[in-house]
């Protein structure tokens, strides 16, 4: 999969909304390829993914077939799509799958397992007190799950940094990621903007 | 095996009391290989739930920070890691701030989870108002609120000693896919 392949992949489900063939919110990945190609070098197939309602990008890296992840979009699941057989789990609620993370790293641990959660948000979801539990909690109990965290400086279209009166995202760990890009898309939808 | 020689399953209810038979069924449940506790005063004493578990091996016991969203979720994910999780909110009122982890992720991942389907039990009570009265905030009893918003977890109010083992049982024997929320009344334990 490369950047190009990801990226035909979403411009391919924009025209689709852009034609009225999803009936269901979408969020388009776009601005971060490189990013995620470098994370997705250290994701293995036996690792956990757990993240938000942005997540076509990550299921494509973590192996769902094109035509499977498009089936589910297409059937209005892109908010908060799950595929048991690849261990992803996303929610639609901000910092939902974070707690979710913990304890899958919680039971990982106790089982002396040698699986990695990647927890992927954005940088509104670093300034939420769940992720700032959860982080320290995993720090704290060398818990194997890594957060990374995609800033765009915004939360649909509120200005994150404005709305905190600060500089930056939350500081992490040294092996986790803060990685910053331009989103190309709207926070939902593929331009044509429709209210939900 | 209990001090009287006889297993937590096999245990004669007819004259048991309420706590007592929590205590069989927090035992029966601890015999079993899958099982973990989450929450505060699982491990360290401070409610009277932590009474319920005094057989229930140590090192499945899980003392936990107050972050009872958090909580929540974490026995959702040990859950799909295969483990049967109790997480335990001593009062309903500390359980309603989990409601977003309970209603939006426990309760939904059987609809919108794509063949996820955790089963975790939690446990909660509603406050006795005696020796000591612990005020309005302290004694909620909530238990049809969250049989409203609750699509797939079951909700059981225990107000009877004879519901009581039957019914943790049920909630960890359950294959059905859904998680089981056991409302017990602290006033009924001693």
């Amino acid at each position: 999969m490369t950047a190009a392949d990801l990226i035909a992949f979403e411009t391919e489900i924009a025209d689709a909304f852009n034609a009225a063939q999803i009936r269901a919110p979408i969020h388009l990945d776009g601005g971060n390829e490189e990013w995620m190609l470098k994370v997705f070098e250290h994701v293995k197939p036996e690792d956990w993914l757990c993240g938000s309602w942005r997540m076509h990008y990550a299921c494509l890296l973590k192996g769902v077939p094109p035509e499977e992840l498009k089936a589910a979009i297409m059937a209005g699941q892109s908010i908060s799509l799950c595929f048991p057989a690849h261990r992803i789990i996303s929610s639609a609620i901000v910092a939902g799958t974070l707690p979710i993370a913990v304890g899958l790293g919680m039971a990982i641990k106790r089982r002396g397992g040698t699986e990695t959660v990647w927890a992927l948000c954005g940088d509104m979801t670093a300034e939420t007190g769940t992720f700032h539990e959860c982080h320290k909690y995993v720090a704290n109990w060398g818990l194997p799950v890594r957060f990374i965290v995609a800033d765009n400086r915004k939360s649909v279209c509120t200005d994150t940094r404005l709305v905190w009166n600060s500089n930056g995202t939350a500081k992490l760990r040294l092996n986790d990621l803060v990685y910053e890009y331009e989103l190309p898309w709207p926070h939902s939808g593929a331009g044509r903007r429709v209210e939900f | 095996m209990n001090c009287h020689g006889r297993t937590a399953e096999q245990g004669d209810v007819s004259n048991s009391s309420y706590g007592a038979e929590l205590r069989r069924a927090m035992t029966w449940l601890g015999e079993k290989p899958d099982t973990i506790w989450l929450g505060q005063s699982c491990r360290d004493p401070g409610t009277a739930m932590y009474a319920t578990l005094a057989e229930v091996p140590m090192d499945k016991r899980i003392e936990l920070p107050v972050f009872e969203n958090t909580q929540l979720g974490m026995s959702t994910g040990m859950a799909l890691c295969g483990y049967v999780p109790i997480s335990i909110y001593p009062r309903f009122n500390f359980l309603l701030e989990a409601t977003s982890q309970l209603v939006s992720h426990l309760d939904k991942l059987p609809i919108f989870g794509n063949g996820y389907k955790p089963k975790v039990i939690i446990r909660t009570a509603i406050a006795s108002r005696k020796p000591l009265d612990p005020q309005v905030q302290h004694y909620g009893s909530f238990t049809d609120p969250f049989r409203q918003m609750l699509k797939t977890v079951e909700v059981i109010e225990l107000t009877g000693a004879h519901q009581v083992f039957d019914s943790y049982r049920k909630a960890y024997e359950r294959d059905d896919g859904r998680s089981t929320l056991l409302v017990e009344h602290t006033a009924r334990y001693a």
